[in-house]
């Protein structure tokens, strides 16, 4: 590189009325023989200069390249080995101060620095952001710094976080009420929104594209058929509600249990907890089904495609009748179009038992849960009888 | 989760820093420097724990010293011991003056070789030993070993080129024990003066000594190996003239280095043989003597020693005073030198304050500055030319020598004594800044590719005398010059130096500053290109008539003692001016960066280009030429 120094004196602006003086026309004076000493960089760089006949701009890019290749070379070795993308990510203060206690409650992937993947983290990558953030953290390397008592409650945090992340069930469980995408579950967009949307087709794709996105995750078939666009063919529309209408959700909320009280070693203070966990479990469950069912059903409502598709099919009928008309072929044109209506009457019967299916289904969910807090309260007050 | 111990992979290991050392090869003196992880040099220690290995070897019976063991000897078994053994290297056996020295074993003529310089020294030979006996001999009359015969006394002859490998090769030794690598190359400083043959005579020891010599360095180029790489010291740019003062135990030696973004070349040497560490240990021997006689009443006539009791105690004193030495360096507090048993049974301990020591030595520092002062005036300079001292040598580490030899020089004058790089391992630590500089050498030649014919053109260039070390630079300084309404100086603007004299050819310097352009809304950017006269003595141009003048100058301005840098301009060159583009409005004045690239051709034609350089990028590039003569 160019080697520029910087100066200090700024010079004053020109005085008012001057020219540029012309060339003088002269050289500089006449250059002296010198013998130069063969030591150093800059000698080396001269005779570069010299042997390989570059310029300076020239040199400067070889020198460039030099420093890159042997900075590859050192990083080759031992410095920088591939990280697989985890990277370095900030560490805000409220992150490292967190009570290694309330570990429930923490951001695993923040923790270790992954929030940039998430879900999507490969056991690779999370055991090198272990690694790197123990090799930060540890409390041997903070003997020497000031600081307080707690000074290892955040590589508790590091180590907590690794214990549920390295675990696969663990990490599902996590994964499946991952504090970082509960903002987002509220944020769905309702029909009303998009229909008085000024482009609603528009902000039907860009409203509903990233919530299906963030749906696929939990499906237990991969790949997942995604949103798509809007000229998008009847069967690949179809497939894809088809698709979510069933969609086999990994999802359960084992993480969100209650602890069963250590301390005590009443039997039924255990059983107690374990019960209700479980209903809650399926309650939660439940819900998410339903949630998960409510965005598909207010998608489909609104989805400009099957709005296209169903005027597409009603124009192909029409000019079929008319063709009809025209040829006096009718007969078969309007048996076609008799049984394509058939069809078609059919496929919305369909839905609306589907949805039929789909409300009942909601309602029993609720019935359920009802059901369910209605049987926990009554166990519950049997338990306080019994214990009274 | 959880490995079994010791599956872990082992860590791979792939340096990029080659197995290189650097030695700095001294008459009296030597010291080795390696390549740490990082890429830095750094001096070692041998196995005695010392960095300062003395160039010495010692025959003792069957026994061989190496080092400061070897000195040790010089008291009792001087005839056996050699030293100073480095300038006689590569010397005919008539070119050594008769009177050489006398402590250590003489220099004789070779037996069998002529005219070749030699050392006799006696050693012990081990005798054979007795034959084994085999199945077919008649068994040993009994189990015990029959005992070795006594070993029997030789004369020993040894060449100066084979007492210079013995002693390089256990250099390497030490080095490679320290490393636990074999060493690939090295790079070995031989000093200015060192005549081709001398050379050749070195690099055939190193060779014999199995050492790949990389590159011979000549001392001043090591120095300025060290100066120049790393960041530039405070108070100086990377343009500058330094003094490098080599004082070691046996010489004194000084350049004159003009350094021109690390390209260094000498403007003048000097050397001095009567003036070295042994005149100062002469003078604190002689302080010491007075002292014990003073102290013990016995007589102690030291400096010359006739007596061959006071040449042991002289000896004595010699190897003590080191120690003393290190220690007026080191600290601001006094010193002490002990000998047991200097003379006649009577033990000696002595104190030194620096103080005293600094006046002791006084006639030394005065001598070493006149030096300089002619060094100086040599190159056509003056003292207030000089922007760096750098020392080298042990005897360079003493205080009091950076104190006498400051006087002269302007205020802002940077030693490694005012930037504080003397002791701790800095930069600037005179003991071993040779070494250092040899290292980063063989880093840079060790890297070097051979793959093309060009690649090994300039693998070539590196070695004494190529053609490439010659080169032509720059006899004024060229500059810039921003006119200014009613300036204050005689220039009549401001004045910025962009490549100063003796600068090598070609040459690009580039320099950027922020410019102010008033308040009107013209924001015109606009400065003349000046040859300038530095100072009041400028470098001397082979002109007879011219230099005349220039000398009667310089005496009344020695006279005068008025010391002050000044800048004339000489000789108009070429104007730019263009208007600004990307200037910015602070304060209710305009101002703009610019971006001054200014590069000398090999034929001398000079090439001036501005460019702007804005926020919102790079303005338009603005390029005025001067053709060559």
């Amino acid at each position: 590189m160019a080697n520029i120094v910087e100066l200090s004196v700024v010079p004053p602006p020109l005085p008012q009325g001057w020219t540029p003086p012309a060339a003088s026309g002269k050289s500089i004076s006449p250059l002296v023989e010198r013998k130069l000493l063969p030591a150093g960089q800059a000698y080396l760089a001269h005779v570069r200069r010299a042997v390989h006949k570059l310029t300076f701009e020239e040199h400067d890019k070889h020198t460039e390249e030099e420093q890159k290749r042997l900075a590859a070379l050192n990083g080759a070795g031992s410095s920088a080995e591939d990280d697989l993308g985890v990277g370095e990510e900030e560490e805000p203060e409220e992150l490292l101060t967190q009570d290694p206690k309330e570990w429930k409650k923490q951001d695993h992937y923040a923790v270790l620095g992954l929030s940039h993947l998430r879900y999507k983290a490969t056991p690779e990558q999370i055991k090198i952001a272990h690694r790197k953030k123990v090799l930060k953290h540890h409390p041997d390397k903070k003997a020497g710094q000031v600081g307080d008592s707690n000074d290892d409650g955040f590589f508790k945090c590091i180590q907590k976080a690794f214990e549920v992340l390295s675990n696969p069930e663990r990490r599902r469980q996590f994964d499946s009420v991952d504090p970082f995408y509960e903002l987002f579950e509220t944020d769905v967009p309702t029909q009303s929104q998009v229909t008085k949307h000024r482009n609603p087709e528009k902000y039907f794709f860009e409203s509903f594209g990233p919530v299906f996105e963030r749906e696929a995750r939990f499906s237990k078939k991969q790949p997942v058929p995604l949103l798509g666009a809007i000229d998008d063919p009847k069967e690949k529309v179809e497939a894809f509600y088809d698709f979510w209408y069933n969609f086999d959700s990994w999802r359960s909320f084992e993480y969100l249990d209650k602890e069963v009280n250590e301390g005590s070693d009443n039997r039924d203070d255990k059983r107690y907890t374990e019960k209700k966990n479980k209903s809650e479990r399926a309650r939660r469950k439940k819900e998410d089904t339903a949630r998960l069912r409510g965005i598909v059903d207010t998608a489909l409502a609104v989805d400009p495609r099957i709005k296209r598709i169903r005027q597409e099919e009603k124009e192909a009928r029409e000019a079929k009748k008319r063709s009809k008309g025209v040829n006096g072929n009718s007969l078969d044109a309007k048996q076609q179009a008799e049984e394509e209506k058939r069809k078609a009457e059919e496929e919305a019967k369909k839905k609306e038992e589907e949805e039929k299916i789909a409300r009942a289904e909601a309602k029993k969910a609720k019935a359920a849960a009802a059901n369910a807090a209605k049987k926990a309260r009554r166990q519950a007050r049997a338990a306080d009888g019994g214990e009274a | 989760m959880s490995q079994p111990n010791g599956s872990a992979e082992a860590p791979i290991e792939v340096s990029a820093i080659p197995t290189v050392v650097g030695i700095n090869f001294g008459n009296s003196y030597a010291s080795i420097a390696v390549l740490t992880k990082e890429g830095t040099a750094e001096c070692i220690a041998n196995e005695d724990g010392e960095r300062q290995i003395a160039c010495a070897i010692a025959f003792q019976g069957e026994e061989l010293y190496i080092g400061n063991q070897a000195k040790h000897q010089l008291v009792k078994n001087s005839q056996n011991t050699i030293t100073g053994f480095r300038n006689l290297l590569g010397k005919k056996f008539s070119e050594i003056p008769a009177n050489a020295l006398s402590v250590s074993a003489p220099v004789i003529q070779h037996p069998e070789i002529a005219d070749e310089p030699a050392y006799k020294v006696k050693v012990l030979q081990a005798s054979p030993s007795p034959l084994p006996t085999t199945a077919s001999n008649t068994p040993a009359a009994s189990k015990t070993a029959t005992p070795r015969s006594e070993p029997v006394q030789v004369d020993r002859v040894l060449t100066v080129s084979e007492v210079t490998t013995i002693f390089l090769k256990s250099l390497i030794k030490s080095a490679e024990d320290f490393l636990g690598k074999k060493v690939q190359g090295a790079v070995i400083t031989v000093p200015g003066w060192f005549e081709q043959a001398q050379k050749d005579a070195l690099e055939k020891a190193a060779n014999d000594a199995d050492i790949t010599v990389l590159q011979l360095l000549e001392e001043a180029g090591a120095a300025a190996v060290t100066t120049t790489s790393g960041p530039v010291p405070e108070g100086l740019s990377a343009d500058r003239t330094q003094l490098v003062v080599d004082l070691g135990a046996s010489a004194l030696s000084l350049y004159l280095l003009s350094i021109r973004q690390g390209l260094a070349f000498s403007l003048a040497t000097l050397s001095d043989h009567s003036i070295g560490g042994d005149a100062i240990d002469d003078k604190l021997i002689k302080h010491f003597a007075k002292e014990f006689t003073k102290k013990t009443k016995v007589p102690l006539t030291v400096c010359p020693a006739s007596d061959p009791q006071d040449k042991r105690a002289e000896a004595k004193l010699r190897l003590a005073l080191e120690h003393t030495k290190r220690t007026i360096s080191a600290s601001p507090g006094a010193a002490t030198c002990s000998v047991e048993s200097l003379k006649d049974g009577f033990d000696f301990t002595g104190t030194i304050t620096r103080l005293r020591f600094d006046m002791e030595v006084r006639p030394i520092y005065d001598s070493v500055y006149k030096k300089v002062g002619e060094l100086v005036s040599a190159a056509g300079l003056d003292l207030y030319d000089v922007d760096e001292i750098v020392y080298v040598g042990g005897s360079a580490s003493l205080p009091g020598l950076d104190e006498a030899l400051s006087q002269g020089f302007p205020e802002n004058i940077v030693t490694p004594f005012t930037q504080g790089t003397v002791v701790g391992g800095g930069v600037g630590d005179p003991t071993t800044i040779l070494a250092r500089g040899c290292a980063l050498q063989a880093k840079i030649l060790a890297q070097l590719g051979e793959g093309t014919e060009e690649e090994r053109e300039v693998k070539a260039s590196f070695t004494h005398g190529h053609q490439y070390t010659q080169s032509k630079a720059t006899s004024k300084t060229i500059g810039l010059l921003f006119p200014e309404e009613g300036a204050e100086n005689a220039l009549g603007g401001q004045w910025i130096p962009v490549l100063l004299r003796e600068t090598p050819v070609p040459a690009r310097r580039i320099v950027a500053f922020n410019v102010d352009l008033g308040e009107g809304e013209e924001k015109k950017v606009g400065f003349e290109v000046w040859e300038a006269k530095e100072g009041v003595k400028i470098e001397k141009v082979k002109l007879p008539k011219l230099e005349g003048e220039e000398e009667e100058e310089e005496e009344e301005e020695e006279e005068e003692e008025v010391k002050e840098k000044t800048v004339e301009k000489e000789t108009l060159l070429t104007s730019l001016s263009f208007a600004a583009q990307h200037a910015t409005k602070k304060g209710g004045r305009w101002t703009t960066r610019l971006e001054v690239t200014a590069i000398v051709g090999e034929d001398g034609a000079l090439e001036v280009s501005a460019v702007e350089v804005g926020a919102s990028g790079r303005g338009e590039k603005n390029v005025v030429t001067v053709p060559a003569a």
